[in-house]
C-alpha cells in the first residue's frame, strides 16, 4: 500500500502536536467516588495523530513495502504454512473472526485475535500487554508454539534463501544477508501504516459537526457521561492501556473442546504459573502471567475501540458476538468470573463497573457511536510472496569445488606453514 | 606436523583410556575395551516392561508428537523399511530424509534397530556429526524438539498426552502418575529397546563359507575393523572417508535452508558459504574435522540402503568398491584411507559378511491407529488440571 504523503515528513512533530492538543482539552467532570478508585486524569477523546515510530525504526515507504511482503509470507513460521495475515486477515478486520483465534496447525490459540489496525498507537500489545512495541510483538507471535511455532535460525535461513529478500534487506538495512531482527522492524513499519486518521470521529473532533449522526452524537455523550466508557476507553486510541478484570465469563471452549483444553493448560505451564494455580485455575489469568501477583488475575489490557465494527467478536476470548451484547454486559455492571467471585479467595473485579440503567434508546445510541467511528474498511490485495532461489554458485558445481568452498582461509594458513 | 595432519584426536583419547584403565586397575573395563573392541554378538539386555513398550509404540506412531501434527517418528524411521529412510513418491528409498514440513533434511535417516546398544559404543555425541545427546533418552528429546525434525515444544507434548485418555491410563499403569513429556521419552526409549536384530547369522555362528572368508578380510587385509569395531561394529568416532557430497543439499532450497539453519544454530562460521557437509566440524570447530562423520553400525545394512551420511551409495557393493579405491578425494584433508588390494571375489566375500550382520527379516513393529481428535475431560471444572 502507498503511504499517505503527509505521513513521511515530520511524523514526530505531528504526534507531539496532537498530544498537546489532547492535553489542552478539559476532562469531563468525574464522579468523586471514581476519582478515589482511579485518581489519574483520563484524557479526553482526541483525533488520531499520524502514527509515531521509534527513533531507531523510522517509517519509510520501502521498509513498509518489505514489511507488507513479510506480513503475508508464511516463511516466518515453523512449517511455513501460515503468515501473520492468517490470524490477522484483512478480510476479517485484520483479526480473526472466530471467538478464539486459529492457531498453528495441530493447535488452536486461546485468545481472540486483535486487529492490527491502529496498533501503531499502543505501547502494550497482546491482551496481556506483554509486548511493549510492535517490533517486540511480532517475534513473540511468530515463535509461540500455538501461534507461529517458528525458530529463529530456520526463519532467518528462509529469508537468506530468497533472492528478493536478499536484495531488499540489502537496500533497506545495508546488510549482506537478511537478518531476522530487521524483518520484525519491517513488519512493525508496515503495521504502523495501517492506521486511520480520517474516521468520522476524527472529523467530528476536528470540528465537523456533520461527521456523526445525531444518534451517534447522543452515543458519544453517553460514552463520555452516563455510561462512563471514557473512564478506560480514552485518548486518541480509545484505550488507557491499563488492566482490569471486568468479570468477563470464561469461554466455554476450554471446558468443552479437548484441543482448546490442551492449549489452555499449555499456556499456564509455559507462562510459569505456580503449580497450585496451574492445577486449580480454569480461566485466563491475564496480567497475573506477567506479574505473578494474584491480585492481577483475570485482568486484561483495555482494548482500543477504533475499527470496532470490523473486529467482532469482542473481549479477550471473543465471549461476545455483537456490540449489543457488550453494551448489555456493561449495563449490568459487568459480570463474574473465578477471579472475582471468591472461588480462589480473589475479588479482583474492578470497582469502576456499576449497573448503568441505560434505556434501550441509549444502548442503541452507544452502538451507533461505536459503529460510526469505525471508519472505512481497509481493503487489501494480497501480494504474491517471493519464491526461494538456489544459491548462484551451486549451478555446475563440481565435487572438488564443493569440497573446498569454506576451507579457503584454513588452506591458505596451512600453506604458509 | 602441518595443520592438515590429524593425529591428535585419537592419540589423546587412547592416552586418556590408558590412564583411566590404570587408575581403575580393572582389566576388561570399558576404558580398556575402547581401544579396539573385538567384534561379536551384542550383549543381552534386560527387556523393558511390556506395558511401557506399548506406551512407547503408541507414541512412536503418534503424529501429535510433532509440532504441527504432520509427522511421527515412523515417518523417517519407517518400521516397514528397517526403521530408516522414507520412500519417495515412486516408492524408492530417499537418500536424504524429508523430516519436518517447511524444510527438508540434509542427511540420511539412520536405522533405529539396535539403537538401544548405541550408548555403550558411542564416544562422542550422536547423529552423523555428533551434535546430539550421548544417550537414547537425550537424543529422543533432541529429535522431538529440533526445528527441522519434529519442531515440538515439550510442554505442549506434556499437555497433549494429558488430554488423551489412553496415555493418561498408560502413565498411571507405568509410572503411577500423571503424564509428562519425560515419561513419554522413557516409553519411547523402552519401545526402542525392543528394536533389536534377530537370528543374525554372525551372532549365531552360522556364517556361510563365503561370509567367513569375508570376516577374515574384514578383520585383516581390508582393515574395516579399524573403525567398524566391537559388537556394534562402530568405534563411535568421527572419520573422514571422502564420501562425495550430495549436492542436492544445495540444489534444493528447502534442504539448504535446513542445513544453514543447523550450522547457524551451532555457531559454525560461514554458515551461508559452505557447499559441503562439514560433519564433526559442527561440534569441534577444528578444521581438521571437516568432512568427518561418526562411524555407523554395520548391523542390519541389508535392510537399510542407501548408505553413508548423505545416502550417496545405493548398494553394499558400491560401498565396498568405494573403500577398495581408497575412499574419496578430499585433498588436502586427511581421509585416513589407502586403496585396498581386493579382487572381485574378495569384495563379494566382504559383502557377504556384512550382509550376515543383518536379521534374515528386518525387525518391524505393528502400527498403532490413533484418533487425532482430543476429547474434552469429564467434569473439567471439578477436577484438577
Amino acid at each position: 500500500m502507498k503511504l499517505p504523503k503527509q505521513i513521511l515528513p515530520s511524523l514526530a512533530l505531528s504526534f507531539a502536536a496532537a498530544l498537546l492538543l489532547a492535553s489542552a482539552n478539559v476532562a469531563a467532570e468525574r464522579d468523586p467516588a471514581l476519582s478515589k478508585i482511579d485518581p489519574d486524569v483520563d484524557p479526553p477523546l482526541a483525533p488520531l495523530p499520524l502514527p509515531p515510530a521509534p527513533p531507531d525504526n523510522p517509517i519509510t515507504q520501502a521498509k513498509a513495502d518489505l514489511g507488507m511482503m513479510l506480513f503475508f509470507d508464511p516463511k516466518l513460521t515453523g512449517d511455513a504454512s501460515l503468515s501473520c495475515g492468517d490470524c490477522h486477515d484483512p478480510k476479517q478486520g485484520w483479526g480473526f473472526n472466530d471467538p478464539i483465534s486459529r492457531g498453528y496447525p495441530g493447535t488452536v490459540h486461546w485468545r481472540n485475535s486483535q486487529t492490527v489496525v491502529n496498533t501503531a498507537y499502543l505501547s502494550k500489545l497482546f491482551w496481556q500487554g506483554n509486548a511493549k512495541s510492535l517490533e517486540a510483538q511480532a517475534p513473540i507471535a511468530n515463535k509461540g508454539a500455538v501461534a507461529g511455532n517458528g525458530e529463529n535460525d530456520v526463519m532467518e535461513a528462509r529469508l537468506r534463501q530468497t533472492p528478493y529478500y536478499i536484495e531488499k534487506f540489502g537496500e533497506i538495512f545495508g546488510t549482506m544477508q537478511p537478518n531476522l531482527g530487521d524483518a520484525w522492524m519491517a513488519i512493525a513499519t508496515f503495521e504502523r501504516t495501517l492506521s486511520q486518521q480520517d474516521t468520522p470521529l476524527d472529523r467530528y473532533l476536528a470540528g465537523d459537526t456533520e461527521a456523526l449522526s445525531a444518534q451517534a452524537v447522543m452515543g458519544k455523550q453517553l460514552f463520555e457521561g452516563k455510561a462512563n466508557c471514557i473512564e478506560c476507553h480514552n485518548g486518541p486510541a480509545l484505550t488507557d492501556e491499563k488492566y482490569y478484570n471486568l468479570g468477563v465469563p470464561r469461554p466455554f471452549e476450554w471446558e468443552e473442546m479437548g484441543l482448546n483444553t490442551v492449549t489452555f493448560r499449555w499456556e499456564a505451564y509455559a507462562k510459569g504459573v505456580h503449580e497450585k494455580y496451574y492445577r486449580e485455575w480454569k480461566d485466563d489469568a491475564g496480567l497475573y502471567y506477567s506479574t505473578k501477583r494474584s491480585v492481577d488475575a483475570g485482568k486484561h489490557r483495555t482494548a482500543p475501540l477504533r475499527y470496532l465494527a470490523y473486529t467482532a467478536p469482542y473481549m479477550h476470548a471473543g465471549q461476545f458476538y455483537t456490540l449489543e451484547e457488550v453494551i448489555d454486559f456493561y449495563n449490568e455492571g459487568g459480570g463474574e468470573n473465578e477471579f472475582t467471585d471468591g472461588s480462589h479467595g480473589l475479588e479482583n473485579k474492578t470497582p469502576i463497573l456499576k449497573p448503568l440503567n441505560l434505556t434501550d434508546e441509549e444502548k442503541e445510541a452507544l452502538v451507533a457511536f461505536l459503529e460510526e467511528i469505525s471508519g472505512e474498511e481497509i481493503r487489501f490485495k494480497l501480494p504474491e510472496v517471493p519464491p526461494y532461489g538456489v544459491a548462484p554458485d551451486v549451478s555446475g558445481l563440481t565435487q572438488a569445488q564443493a569440497k573446498r568452498i569454506g576451507l579457503e582461509t584454513y588452506l591458505a594458513a596451512a600453506g604458509q606453514q | 606436523m602441518t595443520l592438515l595432519e590429524k593425529p591428535a584426536l585419537h592419540s589423546c583419547r587412547t592416552v586418556a583410556a590408558v590412564l583411566l584403565t590404570l587408575a581403575l586397575s580393572a582389566p576388561g573395563s570399558i576404558a580398556q575395551a575402547r581401544d579396539r573392541q573385538e567384534i561379536g554378538p551384542l550383549p543381552e539386555k534386560a527387556p523393558p516392561s511390556a506395558a511401557l513398550v506399548e506406551m512407547g509404540r503408541r507414541l512412536f506412531f503418534d503424529v501429535r508428537v510433532s509440532g504441527d501434527g504432520a509427522i511421527s517418528c515412523a515417518t523417517c524411521h519407517d518400521p516397514g523399511q528397517g526403521f530408516t529412510r522414507q520412500l519417495d513418491k515412486e516408492g524408492q528409498p530417499m537418500a536424504l530424509s524429508d523430516a519436518y514440513p517447511g524444510t527438508r533434511h540434509f542427511r540420511n535417516a539412520p536405522t533405529l534397530i539396535n539403537v538401544a546398544h548405541k550408548a555403550d559404543f558411542a564416544n562422542v555425541g550422536w547423529g552423523w556429526d555428533g551434535h546430539m545427546g550421548a544417550n537414547l533418552n537425550d537424543v529422543i528429546r533432541d529429535q522431538i524438539t529440533e526445528t527441522m525434525m519434529m519442531n515440538m515444544d515439550m510442554r505442549l507434548m506434556h499437555e497433549r498426552m494429558k488430554q488423551d485418555p489412553v496415555y493418561v491410563q498408560m502413565c498411571r499403569e507405568n509410572f503411577n502418575g500423571e503424564c509428562s513429556s519425560g515419561k513419554g521419552r522413557k516409553a519411547l526409549d523402552a519401545f526402542m529397546q525392543t528394536l533389536v536384530s534377530k537370528d543374525v547369522p554372525f551372532d549365531q555362528g552360522t556364517l556361510s563359507g563365503e561370509a567367513e572368508l569375508g570376516r577374515i578380510l574384514f578383520e585383516g587385509k581390508a582393515g574395516c575393523i579399524g573403525c567398524h569395531s566391537g559388537p556394534y561394529f562402530s568405534d563411535g568416532e568421527p572419520h573422514n572417508t571422502g564420501v562425495p557430497e550430495n549436492l542436492d543439499v544445495f540444489q534444493d532450497p528447502l534442504r539448504h535452508i535446513a542445513y544453514r539453519a543447523v550450522l547457524t544454530n551451532h555457531g559454525v562460521p560461514k554458515a551461508d558459504i559452505w557447499r559441503r557437509d562439514v560433519g564433526y566440524f559442527l561440534v569441534s570447530k577444528d578444521y581438521r574435522d571437516v568432512g568427518s562423520f561418526i562411524t555407523p553400525t554395520l548391523r542390519e545394512t541389508a535392510h537399510t540402503a542407501p548408505y553413508m551420511h548423505n545416502g550417496m551409495f545405493q548398494t553394499l557393493e558400491e560401498v565396498v568398491a568405494f573403500y577398495v579405491a581408497g575412499g574419496g578425494h578430499d585433498d588436502p584433508l586427511a581421509t585416513e584411507l589407502q586403496p585396498l588390494d581386493l579382487d572381485r571375489s574378495e569384495q563379494a566375500q566382504l559383502v557377504a559378511f556384512v550382509r550376515a550382520l543383518s536379521s534374515p527379516e528386518a525387525p518391524t513393529a505393528e502400527k498403532v491407529e490413533i484418533p487425532l481428535e482430543y476429547e474434552p475431560i469429564d467434569n473439567w471444572l471439578e477436577v484438577r488440571n
